[in-house]
């Protein structure tokens, strides 16, 4: 008690700061203040009266005073510490006080001071009827009110016999008896009793946030332990940390499960014990590890090992925990999951899916090959009366039979569609590339196409740019993809429509030629240009579609021309009609012969003869090109070092070079790219049409240069001579 | 042996014409490429199994033999290897002409001896161009260069 508070006269409002200040250890916000609404739960915890009984009666006795907890309505909580004689003799004698004030001896006036204490925050002195005096000192966590301390029911001055005398008439005691137990009575000087008040406060207010902290601890521990159990009772799944040397800091119940180690075991442990070696090897793990301290998280699949040394297959998912000041990560936390089974299930649904891959495709062979034998039948019968065998036909009949072969040739590409469909599916669908000519082959295409077009009388038109250079790609597959387009262009056209066929370099990308179908029909929504690519892909509401096909067509063939490097896509206005266009890779001997000169050739120490048959598409070939490629050609001869040209040929419509390569180890790579190099420069000249052939030789190691060479000579030379026959032959 | 006698009957009046047998299980297969065969100036001689297929072409002596692989008693393979120890069969042509797969048969059949192979059903104009060819007749250039 300082002789300030002593010394303060009056028994008014008290400044509230004092009693609103916060401990400075307690770090803001860490007092449930301000911004979290304190649950009813938590104000009942924090006003547990049986916590508060202790403090509150040790108090009462000190200072001989009763007190009481109240809540944030002004109720008594619990009972109250250590009553007084006087206000227990007037309070015992009546039944019911109702919800009024607890400490005060009142019929006249309500009490308001624990409601004035909690509104303002204050110490507030409050008088009753019989000259009883008490405080209400309010109880706050920041700016939330939680309840009151009363202390108090002690004269603050002598007894007044007036008042007694009325209180003992008010409430049906006897006055003498009143008045004998407050003679009894020590007054307390107000001054002494308002800053016992803040005192109260002070204390209430430590001892509220000692029970903040308690709960507070309790509830810690409750959710430590709630993470403990999920932990640990998480049995299917390895939940472990470990610091950033890899040692383990802790393993759960589901880790010793799978992984066979007990804590006690592995605790302390490098982590590597689980993987296999040859992973350690190669730094699997370690890689995932930078990547989560990178990143903050991995996830991979991967063996892992148990005690047993039985490897399983896991979902392994890797989160850097981070740390303190001093280390941005202070380990990983590391869940692994036993995806054996489930690997295995895959592995079951993939091997499934292929056999049903594999008995459809066996099915649709057979049912292909069933149902060429009577089309092969229906073939020849109507081929045979339509070209005339067994006598010249009426214009009528030739017509009908002409639209039954159409037929025919309908079916019989219907059953090439299955087949090629259910190649698709088992990976079968095979291209044999060679240097393919697009003027050629859709020049082809269009012949066999016109019947069709003339019958819906469309027009056909073929347009090249000149020196468009040959294509890498399977002549027969670039046929079935243009029949494809062309036929779909024919069905989807009016009458009297025009269908053209152009081809030129691909400007996106000068590796590619670029071939596009036009047709005059009736378009393609956008929503249609989606899907028309799709198996069984099939456009509603437009053209004949009694006569739409298998839907296959437009699927195989973007299936071959993404095997042969390219892409194929549309544009369309609907009403206008539609253009399908399509890239395949240019031809370049370069490429070809690149894997000859590279790797496993060159290490062999080969020799490599190409053959390249120079024929010009149109006409003759021109002496003045013919002189660009021996010049081109001709450097190839790196004599002294192992590399030959003997670059010839007839001086007719072929031409060929002979690219020798004897690639000794020694300084190979040089001549290789020395080779590749003009090959290149040839490729430029890509309007000529090579025929090519290589053959390659091992040379026999370890015998003397000179007797190396004479052999290899005499080889190349049976090599040329063989293949002028052959060509000869082919004549 | 009775289906092959009205074909030999016939060959009678072509005394020259080179003969072809066709070895194929399917009757109307038969009754469909022979007229064309016939028109082309060729006899025609049939076959209808696999055993069937060498003693024919071991009486008959064709210039040429069509050859199915899906055939009765041992398939089309069969024969192109048997005929491989017969000296007087080893050196006549075979074109292969089946409804199978030319994927998993073309290969196999080239170098079972085959000198071509054609999926039922082929195209008229190139079969009869590789049968002259088989048969080293002189095709016009400009026939050659179409196939």
């Amino acid at each position: 008690m300082t002789p300030e508070a002593l010394a303060r006269p009056d028994l008014g409002v008290r400044s509230p700061q004092v009693l609103s200040t916060r401990p400075p250890h307690v770090p803001r916000g860490a007092d449930g203040s301000g911004d979290v609404e304190l649950s009813p739960k938590m104000r009942a915890d924090l006003l547990d009266f049986d916590a508060w009984a202790e403090v509150l009666s040790m108090y009462g006795r000190t200072m001989r005073v009763a007190v009481a907890l109240t809540d944030a309505e002004g109720l008594l909580l619990g009972k109250c510490q250590n009553p007084q004689p006087v206000w227990k003799l007037v309070r015992d004698a009546v039944s019911d006080w109702g919800t009024g004030c607890p400490f005060c001896i009142t019929k006249h006036l309500p009490c308001d001071a624990v409601a004035e204490a909690l509104r303002t925050g204050t110490v507030v002195v409050a008088h009753d009827e019989a000259g009883l005096t008490h405080v209400a000192v309010p109880l706050a966590l920041g700016k939330q009110s939680l309840g009151a301390v009363i202390a108090g029911q002690v004269f603050d001055r002598y007894p007044e016999p007036l008042l007694l005398r009325r209180a003992a008439k008010d409430f049906g005691i006897s006055a003498q008896e009143l008045w004998e137990a407050a003679k009894k009575e020590r007054p307390v000087a107000g001054n002494l009793l308002r800053a016992s008040g803040d005192l109260l406060g002070a204390l209430g207010h430590a001892f509220l946030q000692q029970r903040l902290g308690a709960i507070l601890q309790e509830k810690l521990a409750e959710t430590n332990d709630r993470f403990r159990w999920l932990a640990e009772g998480i049995r299917d799944y390895a939940l472990f940390t470990m610091d950033t040397t890899g040692r383990v800091t802790s393993w759960n119940v589901g880790a010793e499960r799978m992984l066979g180690y007990t804590q006690a075991e592995i605790l302390g442990q490098n982590f590597s014990c689980i993987f296999p070696p040859e992973d350690i090897q190669r730094r699997v793990a370690e890689g995932q590890l930078n990547k989560a301290l990178r990143t903050g998280r991995s996830e991979y699949e991967g063996w892992s090992v148990r005690r047993t040394q039985e490897q399983f297959w896991t979902n392994i998912s890797i989160t850097a925990l981070p740390g303190g000041r001093e280390s941005p990560i202070h380990g990983f936390a590391i869940i692994m999951q036993d995806t054996t089974e489930r690997r295995k299930l895959a592995m079951v649904l993939e091997e499934a899916q292929h056999e049903r891959a594999r008995l459809q495709e066996k099915f649709l062979s057979h049912v292909s090959h069933e149902l060429r034998t009577p089309l092969t039948a229906i073939y020849f019968f109507t081929t045979n009366v339509l070209d005339g065998i067994f006598g010249e036909l009426t214009p009528e009949q030739h017509k009908h039979l002409a639209l039954a072969l159409d037929n025919v040739t309908q079916l019989k590409d219907m059953v090439s569609d299955l087949l090629d469909i259910t190649r698709v599916d088992t990976h079968k669908l095979t291209l044999v590339h060679q240097p393919t000519s697009l003027v050629k082959t859709t020049a082809e295409v269009l012949s066999t196409c016109r019947t069709n077009a003339a019958a819906k009388n469309i027009g056909l038109h073929g347009d090249f740019a000149p020196n468009l250079p040959l294509v890498w790609a399977d002549p027969a597959r670039v046929r079935q993809i243009l029949t494809n387009l062309i036929d779909n262009g024919i069905k989807f056209t009016p009458d009297s429509g025009t269908i053209s066929v152009k081809g030129k370099f691909f400007g996106e990308d000068h590796n590619f030629v670029c071939v596009s179908v036009t047709d005059s029909g009736c378009g393609i929504s956008p929503e249609n240009r989606e899907i028309i690519f799709d198996r069984l892909a099939q456009v509603q509401g437009t053209g004949e579609v009694s006569r739409s096909g298998l839907g296959l067509g437009l699927f195989i063939s973007r299936e071959l021309v993404t095997r042969h490097g390219g892409r194929i896509w549309l544009d369309s206005r609907p009403g206008y009609g539609s253009t399908f266009y399509f890239t395949l890779p240019v031809f370049s001997l370069a490429k070809y012969c690149s894997h000859i000169f590279s790797g496993p050739n060159l290490d062999a120490g080969s020799v490599t003869l190409i053959a390249v048959d120079v024929l010009e598409v149109k006409g003759g070939v021109q002496a003045d090109i013919l002189r660009e490629i021996r010049q081109i050609l001709g450097r190839c001869i790196h004599a002294g070092q192992d590399v030959l040209l003997p670059a010839t040929g007839d001086e007719g419509a072929i031409v060929t070079f002979f690219i020798v390569a004897c690639t000794d180890p020694k300084g190979s790579s040089l001549i290789a790219s020395r080779i590749l190099r003009d090959l290149h420069n040839f490729d430029k000249a890509s309007h000529l049409s090579p025929a090519i052939s290589s053959t390659t030789m091992l040379v026999a190691r370890g015998q003397p240069r000179e007797q190396q060479i004479h052999q290899v000579a005499a080889r190349i030379e049976s090599s040329i001579q063989e293949h002028l026959l052959d060509k000869e032959r082919i004549k | 042996m009775t289906q092959t006698n009205d074909f030999m009957a016939q060959e009678a009046e072509h005394k020259t014409a080179k003969k072809i047998l066709i070895v194929d299980d399917d009757e109307h297969f038969r009754l469909g490429l022979t007229p064309r065969l016939k028109t082309n100036g060729y006899a025609v001689v049939w076959a209808g199994d696999a055993v069937a297929a060498i003693s024919v072409a071991r009486r008959e002596a064709p210039d040429l033999i069509i050859l199915d692989l899906g055939l009765p008693a041992g398939d089309g393979f069969l024969v192109l290897e048997r005929m491989k120890t017969l000296s007087d069969l080893v050196a006549v042509p075979v074109i292969v002409l089946s409804a199978r797969d030319p994927a998993d048969n073309k290969k196999r059949a080239l170098e079972a001896g085959a000198a071509a192979f054609f999926q039922k059903p082929p195209d008229n104009h190139e079969f009869m161009m590789a049968i002259r060819h088989a048969l080293g007749e002189t095709v016009a250039l400009s026939n050659f260069l179409k196939t």
